[in-house]
């Protein structure tokens, strides 16, 4: 088929791989992504549920305004859209049902 | 005539809402202006704390009556007696301390001291630094923000008209009474209350009348949700922080620093160089909240005169007109205050006695 | 820890950039503050480090330049940092910044604003799903990240937006479920003789247009999604056909897809100028709320300037130009004599807003967009209120954005009300029948951004505390 965007997909070179958990789980990302992207990429995409009504949000803006893609890491709060993903980083969603 | 009211009351905030509806149950017909939206001015941006602890000796019997007050508004303004812990952490504080809250438990606030093992038991988040802690089981706090929703529901209730965005830019006197012009056309009343907080001053000048009124402006800062780090409202010695944790997660911090702005200018200004001591100040005290995010901070104006007692009663030489505000703790003791000028207005006999608005400012 | 510059400018993008490297060239020191690690902006938001090497892109290309012009300038750089609060001195400004968890203060004696746009989006049914991101946000994914939004991505909203994203998708490998877009055709062929003066964006715009159709991509002009499906994750939207007026009508038809792009035009970033002291009008063509800005980003305070999307929509090459004036002003305020090269870009300017306006107009909501909001919608992401929760505040007597966030907490979530405000103040218009322009946005806050508790106490000792007198017994 006649394409005029072409896809460039394999076209694009990423960085080595780290791992770091989500709620105990594993992922894996290139070195410099943000823990949204890594997250995303890897099929998380409900990272917390929302005051009073419990119900899934996950990363809506991408640019570290709305607050919806928000993860616990250290005890404080961080907007995972913004933070870079390190070797061994322990991140846990703000779900209810969250360890 | 169709817009004569028996008293016109401009300031919508507690004091001017509880008058009102004091009078209205008395038998008037009042109405209440405000220049902006009910409850916005300090009745509705102060940091909601209900402490005995950091009232005046003399009004503790008016903010005792105010608790009461609170206790029976309850859930629709976010009420909630949690006792309240007042720190000191150094021997000045110390003295300071027991020197202040003895004066204020003989005036009938149910203070206590507390015992480190006994503050750490209720409060294990607390720093271990306090040296001292005074405790008052009354304290507690209700959500300042709620005030407009709460009386605008109230004067609906009581079917006391009122008018929002609705600035008085001046006042005459005629035979019937007074005749106020405003943004949403002039308004008639035979008696007028001015009860507009930091604004009273200028409102007072058009009437010709100059109440010596000064405003503090007041800085709160609030968090994000965080997980529970603490039950009760925290205070310091010096006065400098009140701290405690809303049921939603968030923690509200306050204190009396200041930011800088006027009244007549429309809005203060929060100042960083007072919002980071504050917050370290909090930090201090609660070293868990250095990993919470601030999310906002504001200022309120706090109107008070010289002598730092409230003004209550008749306009100083204006016949039908009468004052109400420049209350220390006005949060607290407002809604009960605004009953006391409502009884007095109707002509009875207040529970507690006024605060002549004529006095000479300089005897205490 | 202080420093002291000529002027700081807020926001690396197009505008704040040039405006940066026009001041610089004057020689005054210019401190340069974004909170993104390399210069660019939304517009021409550069790799993330995890992106070794890929194709080159217009964006890329356009903001590899503007990083090379700053990197060889002398305008002091500084990335990673937020502006939290702007505070007039007597003798100018201190910006208060947040960096790797530090505060610090800059003075500066002159200040430029560039705070650039976010995205409206209409509150629909599922909007809060996760899978459902912003149009401009998954222009972030795209151009930092490289990075899809799912396998199969419907693309709905207003403007230029929805084409690129849909053709971006295509080029990063992934599938376009579908194009949904209020816009007609019609409304296109309106704003041709406005985009005469751009014949290179025509060409990429029919470029992607032709992709898409060739591809058997769906493009569902004048129409948009009206909500989406799936608890937590998408499992697919919903679209209807709108009216002139954007007002859903007919039957509703489903489409399957695992992700959601959606947006309903920019808005102007305007808090850190409220903040400074600017007051806001209403200028719908401009994209909502604006301070009065001049063409050349003059404002009434003689030493602040704003200049970019902040300004008013206008997109990204008069954001560029409009920096450059706003930079040679500033320079002009401290000595410099620009009066001549400013009025050399008045022409330039003119043309490149009259194309970036055009686009504005074409992304601006009209009033029947607001009836894909329903009662149970939820509006405010932060605090989880639905339209029928604001509309019985607004009933109780509630009648501006300030007394509804007071009574419900709308816009005192961590988001600040950066995503209901403007929802929220057309609810009360319309529930009081009053003109748009009565209902501004709540008094600003500051923090700009959520700071840490540890950041503002940062290295705090107890005895530097200022006893005051105590309070009278």
């Amino acid at each position: 088929m006649i394409r005029l965007v072409p896809d460039q997909s394999q076209q694009i070179r990423r960085a080595a791989e780290v791992e770091f958990t989500f709620d105990g789980m594993p992922v894996r990302a290139h070195v410099g992504d943000t823990i949204a992207v890594a997250l995303m990429r890897a099929g998380h995409l409900h990272l917390r549920d929302a005051p009073q009504d419990d119900a899934p949000r996950g990363a809506f803006c991408c640019m570290g305004l709305c607050q919806e893609c928000v993860v616990r890491i250290d005890g404080g709060l961080v907007e995972s859209c913004c933070e870079a993903v390190r070797d061994g980083l322990v991140v846990q969603s703000l779900k209810v049902s969250a360890p | 005539m169709t817009d004569h009211y028996d008293i016109a009351i401009i300031g919508g905030g507690i004091m001017g809402c509880a008058s009102a509806l004091q009078m209205a149950a008395g038998g008037m017909r009042p109405i209440v202006l405000d220049q902006g939206d009910l409850g916005q001015g300090a009745s509705g941006v102060n940091a909601g704390t209900l402490s005995l602890q950091i009232k005046r000796v003399k009004l503790m019997p008016y903010a005792l009556r105010g608790h009461h007050e609170w206790e029976a508004m309850g859930d629709a303004v976010g009420f909630r007696k949690t006792g309240g812990y007042t720190l000191a952490f150094t021997e000045r504080e110390v003295e300071l301390l027991h020197e202040r809250q003895k004066l204020k438990a003989e005036a009938g606030a149910p203070i206590t001291f507390v015992s480190n093992n006994a503050l750490r038991a209720a409060e294990p988040n607390l720093t271990h630094k306090v040296l001292a802690a005074s405790y008052c089981p009354e304290d507690g706090y209700a959500n300042s923000s709620l005030t407009g929703q709460y009386f605008r529901g109230r004067l609906q209730d009581a079917v006391v008209p009122y008018r929002e965005g609705c600035p008085v830019t001046a006042v005459a006197r005629n035979a019937q009474g007074f005749e106020l012009t405003t943004a949403q056309g002039s308004i008639w009343a035979t008696r007028l209350l001015l009860a507009a907080g930091a604004w009273l001053k200028p409102v007072a000048a058009m009437l010709g009348v100059d109440l010596p009124v000064n405003a503090r402006i007041n800085t709160v800062s609030v968090t994000e949700r965080m997980l529970p780090l603490t039950s009760t409202v925290i205070g310091h010695a010096t006065g400098l922080l009140t701290m405690k944790q809303k049921a939603n997660g968030t923690v509200l911090v306050g204190g009396g620093w200041q930011g800088r702005g006027t009244p007549q200018e429309g809005r203060g200004e929060v100042m960083a160089e007072t919002v980071k001591p504050n917050m370290a100040l909090a930090q201090f005290a609660l070293p868990a909240l250095a990993k919470a995010r601030v999310l906002r901070s504001w200022t309120g104006f706090e109107a008070n005169v010289p002598d730092f007692y409230p003004l209550a009663g008749a306009l100083p030489g204006v016949e039908d007109a009468f004052v109400l505000g420049c209350v220390r703790g006005g949060y607290t003791i407002g809604p009960y205050i605004g009953k006391l000028m409502g009884d007095f207005i109707l002509g009875r006999e207040p529970d507690l006695p006024l605060f002549d608005p004529g006095r000479d400012f300089h005897e205490d | 820890m202080t420093e002291s510059y000529d002027i700081a400018v807020i926001g690396a993008g197009p505008a704040g950039a040039n405006a940066a490297l026009s001041a610089a060239k004057h020689g005054f020191r210019v401190l340069l503050l974004d909170e993104q690690p390399a210069p660019g902006g939304q517009v021409w938001r550069a790799k993330s480090a995890a992106i070794l090497s890929a194709p080159a892109t217009p964006e890329s290309r356009a903001g590899k330049a503007l990083r090379a012009a700053v990197r060889d300038s002398d305008v002091h750089h500084q990335g990673n940092t937020r502006v939290w609060q702007i505070e007039r001195q007597s003798a100018g400004w201190d910006v208060h910044t947040l960096t790797d968890g530090q505060t610090a203060k800059v003075m500066a004696k002159a200040l430029i604003l560039s705070p650039g746009a976010r995205e409206f989006v209409q509150p629909i049914p599922g909007w809060t799903t996760p899978g459902v991101i912003g149009l401009a946000g998954a222009t972030a994914l795209f151009k930092r990240d490289l990075l899809l939004p799912g396998n199969r991505t419907v693309v709905s909203g207003t403007g230029p937006l929805v084409f690129f994203v849909a053709s971006e998708i295509r080029r990063l490998g992934g599938q376009v479920a579908a194009v949904v877009t209020p816009n007609t055709r019609r409304d296109w062929l309106g704003v041709l003789p406005a985009m005469r003066g751009r014949p290179d964006l025509l060409a990429r715009g029919a470029l992607w247009v032709a992709d898409l159709m060739l591809a058997g991509v769906p493009l569902l002009w004048g129409h948009s999604v009206t909500a989406a499906q799936g608890q937590g994750s998408v499992s697919g939207v919903s679209v209807r056909k709108l009216d002139r007026n954007w007002e859903p009508i007919g039957g509703e038809r489903g489409i399957e897809a695992d992700s959601l792009c959606l947006g309903h035009g920019l808005i102007p970033n305007v808090e850190a100028a409220q903040l400074a002291g600017l007051p806001l009008h209403l200028r719908p063509e401009l994209g909502g709320w604006v301070p009065e800005v001049g063409a050349d980003g003059r404002t009434q305070i003689d030493n602040l300037f704003l200049c970019g999307d902040g300004a008013g929509i206008r997109g990204a090459a008069a954001a560029e130009i409009q920096g450059k004036m706003a930079g040679l002003n500033a320079a002009r305020h401290l000595g410099a004599d620009t009066a001549g090269a400013i009025a050399e870009l008045q022409q330039s300017y003119a043309r490149a807003a009259r194309f970036g306006l055009a686009m504005t107009k074409l992304s601006q909501p009209r009033s029947g967009l607001s009836s894909l909001t329903t009662p149970d919608t939820v509006v405010c992401r932060c605090e989880s209120l639905k339209q029928s929760d604001i509309l019985a505040e607004v009933a109780s007597g509630a009648g501006s954005t300030n007394a509804v966030k007071s009574g419900l907490r709308a816009g005192m979530g961590p988001c600040g009300g950066k995503y209901c405000q403007t929802a929220i103040a057309r609810m009360i218009a319309a529930a009081h029948d009053r003109p748009e322009g009565d209902i501004p946005p709540p008094t600003p806050r500051p923090p700009l951004r959520p700071v840490p508790a540890s950041a503002l106490a940062g290295d705090f000792d107890y005895n530097d505390l200022p006893i005051p007198k105590p309070a009278p017994l």
